[in-house]
């Protein structure tokens, strides 16, 4: 009977952390569900190897790159597998993260649940849609190596054997993880901030190996190829996958080139098969053995710390000398929110990181050439910032929730205001933001200064076209602090696309606009203005599309949200 | 006695979707009258206080808050008019100083002009010392207080209360009452007030209207409405009109 019991609670709270993640589907989620493992299986058997096949067979014949493609394959497997790792080691600890659950947890304990029963149904829980990205995600990445090796289906059916075990130690490890920082912050204000920041740096690092794989496969393989990361986990798992690939092969692989494989692998399939189980078990194990731990929260971090205000800073208390009105104090008062948030700071803090890495990365991909530095660095640089500014001046940075706008909105003119002051924050906050990616461009490239000047006029105003974009966005589509709700990503999206849009694909438009109307390609046009000509032609566009658009749906934000709810 | 109409609404209806919140609502609230809306949860009282400030469109019937439209003034009505609503969207890292700079500022008033009433209002609601800590480490009545101040910062004509004490303690629930009170005789600001504490809306208002399934019920004096029901106290009254009340073996039959 107790065996029942204790079955029935994991069991409840799984189906209750797979309706939460499933909560879109609503009543069809099991039949979604269903048909979506099954053509996730078909996908990765049949269909991601045939797609795989033809688009390389159409752009470089499979016989042309079978050998490069088995001699990258051991460091590339170890770059894919770190992505994998990270992104289900990361991810599902973002979205814990990004909603502290200790009250869900009081609920639980309070009914006498065992605390191995919520991490056991917490993790089962999430199982069923991480597998659906294991099954759409690793065919895609595993099927040109499927296919210089031609593996047998034994082999193929091993490899998913592997990743879905790494997957689920994997996904194990981050519910253990999440439990002890959910429980050390607690469920208050400035716990939630600071989990929400947590789980910002999450994605951002997740984002890393991505960048690296698109824009460093073979550097990046020859890094993870070294010896000394035999010591990780993700390695141990890539190498197995090698091995069971190498071993069942359908191309008779030679004993010299088994044992080329065996000098870059070190370890063999044993050794690796036995260090990916050892790691599955101690995960498991330790899980198991430190819940009691785990689950033993403080009473939150509202009442062991309390924050209070001294003197306003001297920036706030000059721009109240500026403009000492009540406008004036609406910008003050949204400011010291903005910037007491640590998930603000860290928005802010990641944003600046990548405007300051595209940089870098064009630089080493193309050289200091300063014509190139027009053609690939402006675009690049431009849609970098662009979204710096939609990732800041979203709806989430201002409004915590829908009954701060009922007080914004219950004043004469509230709304208005409220928006035009965050528009006056966010021209504020460009100033540094678009001058410090600029002075780092000016320094690597030995820009003169009138270069800088132009350089610096073009990266604000793209910063302040799309915090314009941002803002009017949000005005339309009010979103609150929950990053996950159906809103926020609409919002973001939508956001991107036009950014996108704007800063990469309105000169392909303006191309096929101008050949239509007066038989002239835009580019041709704008390769007669020369290199300067060129380039500030293309800013002055840029910059005049983002912050008229921008202005424009700020307008129609600010209607919108003036106006009552119908 | 100040005789002229701080509400006035005919056939105010709002309907959302397939749900009819509120049904031709006819109501007349007196200026300076302390105005109780009772009515149990989902009866359309929120609905009812968001129409009434502006902040929500009615589906049909006209209405005037202050002398002004609801359906074409309403920038003048929330000028006139303060509001707590139901549940409080305080900002977490301002202070409470903050926070009533930041409402005051949105309702066009300067640091200076505020400032000694901010300090006033937080000294009677006794939250002078804990001013300038950040609201994300106050209680859940503390902010209620906070919020509370925002609304009477502006000195305004009307005040609407959706659930005022719902969050606080006897002590600080004593403390709004009687802050209420002797606004309303010294100042002749009016109140409009939705709770579910019959206790607290017999205490306070002079007038009480009972709200069910959108449909305004009953609207008199807390002494004539028990006395017409022929009850001992309001809460009876209110049982009676709205239902609700469980005999007491129904209330084991789950076991």
């Amino acid at each position: 009977m107790e065996v029942a019991e204790m079955v029935r609670k994991w069991l409840e709270i799984a189906k209750a952390e797979f309706f939460v993640l499933t909560a879109r589907f609503k009543a069809q989620r099991k039949f979604f569900m269903s048909i979506m493992i099954i053509l996730g299986v078909l996908w990765a058997a049949y269909f991601a190897p045939l797609l795989v096949g033809l688009v390389m067979d159409a752009l470089i014949p499979l016989t042309q790159i079978r050998v490069l493609l088995q001699v990258m394959f051991p460091g590339f497997m170890r770059a894919v597998m770190l992505f994998l790792w990270m992104f289900f080691l990361l991810i599902p600890l973002s979205h814990a993260l990004a909603e502290v659950k200790i009250g869900q947890w009081e609920i639980l304990l309070a009914n006498d649940v065992n605390t191995r029963d919520i991490l056991v149904g917490t993790f089962l829980g999430k199982v069923p849609t991480y597998t659906l990205y294991v099954l759409f995600l690793a065919p895609l990445l595993l099927a040109p190596f499927q296919l210089a090796f031609q593996v047998s289906f034994l082999g193929q059916l091993l490899i998913y054997t592997v990743l879905t075990l790494m997957m689920l130690t994997t996904i194990w490890l981050s519910n253990v993880v999440g439990a002890a920082i959910q429980a050390k912050l607690g469920d208050s204000p400035r716990g939630n901030d600071i989990a929400k920041t947590i789980a910002m740096l999450m994605g951002l690092i997740t984002i890393v190996p991505v960048l690296g794989l698109q824009l460093f496969a073979s550097q990046l393989s020859a890094i993870l190829g070294m010896n000394v990361f035999l010591a990780f986990p993700f390695t141990w798992s890539a190498d197995l996958v090698s091995w069971l690939a190498i071993t069942f092969n359908g191309i008779s692989l030679t004993a010299s080139q088994i044992a080329n494989f065996q000098s870059i692998l070190q370890l063999d399939l044993l050794a690796n098969g036995l260090l990916v189980t050892l790691f599955g078990v101690a995960c498991v194990g330790i899980g198991f053995l430190s819940t009691e731990r785990l689950f033993t929260y403080g009473i939150g971090v509202r009442t062991e710390t309390i924050r209070t205000v001294r003197h306003e800073n001297l920036i706030l208390q000059g721009l109240y000398k500026i403009s000492p009105s009540s406008f004036g104090l609406i910008i003050v008062t949204s400011l010291k929110t903005l910037f007491r948030k640590v998930q603000n700071l860290a928005k802010i803090a990641m944003a600046l990181t990548l405007a300051l890495i595209l940089p870098v990365l064009v630089v080493l991909v193309y050289g200091q050439r300063y014509s190139l530095m027009l053609s690939s660095l402006l675009p690049v640089t431009s849609y970098g910032l662009a979204f710096m500014g939609v990732l800041i001046f979203s709806g989430t940075t201002f409004l915590e929730s829908q009954n701060q706008l009922w007080i914004v909105k219950s004043a004469p003119h509230g709304a208005s205001r409220f928006v035009k002051a965050l528009i006056v924050i966010a021209f504020l906050i460009a100033l540094p933001l678009s001058l410090i990616p600029t002075i780092e461009i000016t320094v690597m490239m030995g820009l003169e200064l009138f270069q800088f000047l132009g350089l610096f006029a073009n990266n604000y105003f793209i910063v302040c076209g799309a915090a314009l974009l941002g803002t009017g966005i949000t005005s339309l589509n009010p979103n609150y602090e929950d990053t996950k709700s159906p809103a926020h990503q609409k919002n973001m999206m939508t956001a991107m696309m036009i950014c996108l849009f704007v800063t990469m694909g309105g000169p392909l438009l303006l191309s096929i606009i101008t050949k239509r109307i007066i038989g002239v390609p835009f580019e041709t046009i704008m390769a007669s203005l020369g290199i300067v000509g060129e380039g500030v032609a293309q800013g002055i566009i840029t910059t005049t599309s983002l912050l008229v658009i921008g202005g424009l749906l700020v307008l129609v934000g600010i209607r919108r949200l003036g106006r009552p709810d119908a | 006695m100040n005789t002229s109409l701080c509400i006035k609404t005919e056939g105010l209806t709002k309907v959302f979707g397939s749900v009819q919140a509120l049904r031709e609502l006819d109501l007349k609230v007196k200026s300076g009258s302390r105005f109780g809306l009772l009515g149990p949860n989902g009866a359309g009282k929120t609905t009812t206080v968001r129409i009434l400030s502006g902040l929500l469109k009615q589906t049909s019937g006209t209405g005037a808050v202050c002398g002004y439209d609801i359906a074409t003034q309403r920038d003048a009505i929330k000028a006139a008019t303060g509001l707590l609503p139901e549940t409080p969207g305080l900002y977490s890292k301002l202070s409470a100083v903050e926070f009533l700079e930041f409402i005051g500022a949105l309702n066009g008033r300067n640091r200076e002009a505020l400032h000694r009433r901010i300090n006033r209002l937080l000294a009677i609601l006794g939250l002078e010392g804990r001013q300038d800590d950040l609201l994300e480490s106050y209680s859940s009545g503390m902010k209620q207080k906070v919020l509370i101040a925002s609304t009477l910062l502006h000195d305004p004509q009307l005040v609407f209360l959706d659930e005022p004490t719902s969050r606080l303690d006897p002590a600080a629930s004593a403390l709004i009452k009687d802050l209420i009170l002797i606004l309303a005789e010294e100042t002749e600001t009016s109140f409009f007030i939705c709770t579910h504490i019959t206790s607290f809306a017999e205490d306070v208002c002079d007038v009480i209207g009972i709200l069910n399934e959108g449909r305004l019920v009953i609207v008199s004096s807390p002494q004539q409405i028990v006395e017409s029901m022929g009850v001992k106290d309001l809460e009876e009254a209110y049982l009676r009109i709205v239902g609700g009340k469980v005999e007491g073996r129904a209330l084991l039959a789950w076991r």
